[in-house]
């Protein structure tokens, strides 16, 4: 009744919008309270994005098992078993680092479609499935290390530790390229944004995905393969895994069996917070930049004005519902 | 579904009768040990288990049974329970709490079985002998530690394990002791929550906001290895001291002998010292209600 | 005269500039059925939810009894004793019937429940409405029309004297529907005032007593149902005159496109059942074989079964152009040329969450990649075709769903089947919830497939539809055929008689 002039939608309320406006918020929180101009140094930035890009990684494979519909909790687990895969595979076993790779590849997608076959084939819930894997893989990381951290000191039949070299790999994934101004792990983080966005946006998987988390029956009416897709979405979020964990690794020099715990509630907030649905059918990969972005800033924030955990945690939750109460607010 | 179900059926079954297989265990003759650990997720509560291993392996006339209670008080109450149940000669426990775990370890105690409290403690006197390091003495040493190694109106940083847990709390409070008279300033200082990750990100704020630092105590090893990294990041880990706790074998000692860290203070487990306390207990002899292990530090060499 | 039991004056409503309902009056007396008809989009639903408290942001006065009411909420209305009984119904599947009709003012005693009396006194509501059901069943498990009478029972319960039904018989069977009626008559003698929103002539003329028809937001005239005949209605509605509601329609008949003998869909809750009965088919490209049967009948689940979409549970010899066809599943369904336009466009038909464009192509995806990557423009070209081909209004392609009409959602449906280039198209009903015009559109698009060649299986559940579209007929009753009719031959009473399952040749 009262605006005439423009019947289409005004442009906040479309979710890029409304994610930016976050995003937006949080650096302008950055700005009042910059630590002495410590947040206007590149470096800040660089950092973040450095601490970030794991958490980014595994956000990107969950943006598809969310957009697909489905949750996956068990990207923290599998993150723990590739890295310490990775870990025992180089530096103790000395593998050359591409079948390394390659392997650790292999057991995140295997653990991947695992949970995707119980969720499509077996017809598990995804919530059940993935809480499953998530305990298996955590089990299996524990079993395979004897419960301790893979690292250069291998133990000896006497007790005692030798020392041996880290792969070069290790050093270079944790440096920092393009005369220092970004990690590599970060451009990991990108390629797997890039990756993803093709999958989502350029592949008929992609638009298949969409269309099992919109309507899952219609989808299936529709000749789309469900089962497969479903089980494609948990594989590419156990590849996803498995990169990150990688990227874990070594940037601890170290396979750690208890990294990545409570990883996957991190993973969840950023994808949910750049506004994709928890419902499916609805999101994007730029979104979950934006919610990477987002959670990442906050936490910097908060880390170079030395805000202590409590109050950190509680501010924490405070935003997080108030970035989503903006996405969710209408006209 | 079907097929389904029989699957499961099977693996039920095999399930049962491996963990029957392994009950069947402690029924050997000789002498028998009932180790309850709290939490077997951390690698220095591993590194204690391994340690009673050890020391354990020498003497072939005893057997340890070891439990993990996965963090869970009430299970770690049942275990208990169930060594009590099941007349072992001796209860080696690590607790994760103390007033809710005060009640079964005195019911043992009563009953006569000798019971060892080995790292955290139990209320009250209903136990044999209480064998555990002191946080505060660590944190101490390390305060005064960086005293001699720092010329005075150093600047810190402090990356503490978890403030809520007495280990953290300990650590920090003893080491503010002993850096009390010097002229010693912490300029920054945040919680890391034991992880290495954690300790990386947050000493990479402190670099971004501090041009000077000579020196990071961390609460326990990771921490200052995370720490270092995010220096070396930035080419200013030869400026900065790194101390941490805890000395592990392949954690703080490695980081010490690759010059990673200044020094590591030794937060011993104790695993050798329950064992002997045990032996000395089943052979009858007298030992001391109250047994604190002595710390080592580990230097890097100058 | 008697003062009316409501009183609607002069209402209006805009959603921003878009004008929705404009000066509409209408008025409703006790013991009345009032019927609201109208294209869809007419604006019958906001002045549903102007009434029911759902918007209070409108122009004109609301009267109860004489005096002027404004609800600033659902439940202010309701207590004010009005019940809008919507197409989605609003009890919780899972609770009990009693538990469903005390929700929200449960007998307490000390806050715990009253089970027995609240049990007794559910007893006895429904049977004031003749409805002998076990209140302490979930309410799941009845079928949709009980689950109706359960929801009417419950705004009963509550007082309301006036009840608002919108579309009521969309869901339901054809005794289903009577017993309805029933109840409608029961209603009207206890003095509730009655507005009931449906698209089927028949039912208007069964059960209204007057008739008010909006179009595009104006009451276009009330009037004494017996003295407004059907063409009046319609011009009313339509706003021009539609000379005959189904196109003329020549069979075509060609080759044998899908035959399927002893075609048989097990029960997938009981053991041993079926729900389609070793059926045989034969639709022959051109042609247009009806299905008619009461809800449950399984012509609906012969379609689906044929489709794959219960996969290869079904058995069979179904040949599809003289070739053998095994796979029942919707994806080599679509590759050998079938699909399957089903009866519910929200579940089974359309992704809400995606576009016109993307919904058009989702079942022909194939063809509009190259090496797996989409190929966009491509996919706009052939969504703009389909829908200048359909008629389909939508300000843009880049529409969503929930932004148009059921008559365009349905076309969209549409579409996306045309798209795969369909030699045999399997139509569930395809006209449910679409407007009259819209009707028309899809009628005529059937006899243009035809003349194409294409072989059409139709169910419908209206009886007109079936009768002057199909050439053939066969009529099924608990799984089984138990009449097969050519179109000369077929009568409304003939095939209703086998579809209750007499099965003397009449």
């Amino acid at each position: 009744m009262k605006d005439l002039k423009t019947p289409g939608r005004p442009w906040t309320s479309s979710p890029s919008a409304r994610a930016l406006g976050a995003l937006v918020a949080v650096l302008l929180l950055g700005a009042l309270f910059n630590a002495e101009g410590a947040f206007f140094k590149w470096g800040t930035h660089r950092d973040m994005l450095r601490a970030v890009s794991v958490f980014g990684i595994l956000a990107c494979g969950m943006t598809g098992v969310i957009i697909s519909g489905g949750i996956d909790l068990s990207v923290g687990s599998i993150l723990a078993l590739a890295s310490v895969t990775f870990s025992l595979l180089t530096i103790h076993w000395h593998w050359a680092a591409p079948w390394a790779v390659l392997a650790c590849l292999g057991v995140g997608m295997a653990c991947g479609l695992c949970s995707g076959a119980l969720v499509a084939k077996a017809k598990m819930q995804p919530f059940i499935a993935t809480l499953a894997m998530m305990v298996f893989a955590r089990g299996l990381a524990k079993w395979v290390t004897g419960g301790e951290k893979i690292s250069q000191a291998v133990k000896q039949s006497d007790g005692t530790f030798a020392y041996v070299d880290l792969p070069p790999l290790f050093k270079w994934i944790d440096s920092r390229i393009l005369y220092d101004n970004i990690s590599v792990v970060t451009l990991v983080f990108l390629t797997c944004l890039l990756l993803c966005w093709v999958l989502l946006n350029k592949l008929r998987a992609g638009r298949y995905i969409y269309a099992v988390g919109g309507n899952e029956e219609a989808a299936r009416l529709s000749g789309v393969p469900v089962g497969l897709i479903r089980i494609v979405t948990y594989g590419v979020s156990g590849l996803c895994c498995a990169v990150a964990g990688m990227c874990q690794a070594c940037q601890e020099y170290q396979g750690d069996p208890e990294a990545g715990a409570g990883y996957e509630l991190s993973a969840i907030a950023m994808v949910v917070i750049g506004g994709t649905s928890l419902n499916g059918g609805k999101g994007s990969i730029w979104l979950t930049l934006i919610g990477v972005l987002t959670i990442g800033y906050l936490d910097k924030i908060l880390s170079i004005n030395a805000v202590g955990e409590d109050k950190r945690l509680m501010l924490t939750g405070i935003i997080v519902v108030a970035a989503v109460l903006l996405q969710k607010s209408r006209r | 579904m079907n097929h389904c179900m029989k699957t499961l059926m099977v693996g039920l079954t095999c399930m049962g009768l491996w963990v029957a297989g392994c009950a069947k265990k402690a029924e050997q003759d000789g002498l028998t040990i009932g180790m309850s650990q709290c939490n077997l997720g951390e690698p220095w509560r591993v590194q204690m288990n391994a340690d009673i291993q050890q020391a354990a392996s020498t003497h072939p006339e005893i057997k340890v049974i070891f439990k993990d209670a996965q963090n869970d008080t009430l299970k770690q109450r049942a275990q208990v329970e169930e060594f009590i149940s099941a007349g072992v000669d001796l209860i080696i426990i690590s607790p994760k709490e103390a007033a809710p775990l005060t009640p079964v370890v005195a019911q043992a105690y009563a009953k006569g079985i000798p019971v060892i409290v080995l790292d955290r403690r139990v209320l009250g006197d209903q136990y044999t002998c209480f064998i555990g390091a002191d946080n505060v003495k660590i944190g101490r040493a390390a305060g005064q530690w960086l005293v001699t190694h720092l010329d005075p109106g150093a600047k810190l940083v402090e990356l503490k394990g978890l403030m809520t847990s007495t280990p953290g709390q300990d650590r920090h409070t003893g080491f503010m002791e002993g850096i009390k008279d010097a002229n010693l300033n912490i300029i920054f200082e945040a919680d890391m929550k034991w992880l290495e990750a954690n300790a990386r990100k947050e000493m990479e704020s402190a670099l971004a906001r501090f041009d000077r630092i000579d020196a990071v105590y961390a609460h326990n090893d990771p921490g200052a290895h995370g720490a270092y990294l995010a220096a070396k990041a930035v080419g200013r880990e030869s400026a900065i001291k790194f101390i941490g706790i805890d000395a592990l074998p392949q954690e703080g000692q490695v980081y010490v002998e690759q010059g990673i860290l200044a020094a590591s203070f030794e937060y011993p487990t104790g695993g050798q010292e329950a064992i002997d306390t045990a032996l000395k207990i089943l052979k009858g002899e007298s030992v001391p209600k109250e047994i604190t292990l002595s710390s080592r530090i580990y230097e890097a060499k100058p | 005269m008697t003062t009316p039991l409501l009183q609607m004056k002069g209402i209006g409503k805009s959603f921003g500039a878009n004008r929705v309902l404009q000066d509409v009056h209408l008025d409703l007396f006790a013991g009345e059925v009032h019927i609201l008809a109208g294209e869809n989009g007419a604006g019958k639903s906001t002045l549903i939810n102007i009434l029911g408290g759902v918007h209070q942001d409108y122009e004109g006065q609301i009267l109860l009894d004489g005096t002027a009411r404004q609800f600033k909420s659902v439940l202010e209305a309701a207590r004010h004793g009005i019940a809008v009984i919507h197409q989605e119904l609003s009890l919780v599947n899972t609770l009990s019937v009693a538990d469903n009709l005390f929700l929200g003012r449960e007998v307490c005693r000390w806050s715990w429940l009253q089970r027995t009396s609240m049990l007794a006194q559910a007893r006895q509501w429904l049977a004031a409405l003749d409805l002998d059901i076990d209140v302490t069943c979930p309410v799941e498990q009845y079928p949709v029309g009980i689950r109706q009478m359960i929801e009417i029972c419950k705004a009963l319960s509550l007082q309301s004297r006036i009840m608002v039904m919108d579309e009521p018989t969309s869901a339901l069977t054809e005794p289903e529907s009577q017993r309805l009626f029933g109840l409608i008559d029961t209603l009207k003698q206890r003095g509730v005032g009655i507005i009931y929103i449906t698209h089927k002539m028949e039912e208007i003329y069964r059960i209204g007593d007057r008739i008010t028809v909006l179009r595009d937001g104006q009451a276009i005239g009330t009037a004494r149902s017996h003295l407004l005949p059907q063409d009046t209605l319609v011009t009313w509605m339509v706003g021009r005159t539609i000379q005959e509601q189904f196109p003329n329609h020549a069979p075509h008949t060609g080759e044998v496109c899908l035959q399927a003998r002893h075609f048989t869909v097990p029960d997938p809750d009981r053991r041993g059942a079926c729900v389609v009965d070793h059926v045989n088919l034969a639709v022959h490209a051109g042609e247009i074989v009806g299905v008619a049967g009461l809800q449950g009948s399984g012509n609906s689940a012969l379609l689906n079964g044929l489709f794959g979409t219960f996969g290869r549970r079904v058995q069979g010899d179904v040949q599809i152009n003289g070739r053998p066809y095994t796979a029942f599943s919707p994806g080599h369904s679509i590759a050998r040329g079938m699909a399957l336009v089903t009866n519910d466009r929200k579940t089974t038909g359309l992704i809400a969450s995606m576009n016109i464009i993307q919904n058009v192509t989702l079942a022909s995806l194939k063809a509009f990649c190259e090496g797996g990557f989409l190929q966009p423009k491509a996919e706009r070209r052939a969504a703009a075709q389909q829908s200048r081909a359909l008629n389909l209004k939508a300000s843009s392609l880049n529409e969503d769903m929930d932004c148009l009409s059921g008559g365009n959602q349905q076309k969209v449906v549409l579409a996306k089947w045309l798209e795969t280039r369909p030699r045999i198209l399997l139509l569930d009903d395809p006209c449910r919830g679409v407007d009259i015009g819209a009707k028309h559109e899809i009628y005529e698009l059937m006899t243009r497939l035809c003349t194409e060649g294409v072989a059409i299986v139709l169910v419908s559940s209206e009886m007109p539809e079936l009768l002057c579209m199909s050439d053939r007929i066969l009529v099924m009753h608990r799984g089984q055929v138990t009449l097969a009719l050519n179109r000369d031959e077929a009568t409304q009473e003939k095939i209703l008689y086998a579809a209750l399952g007499k099965r003397n040749n009449a």
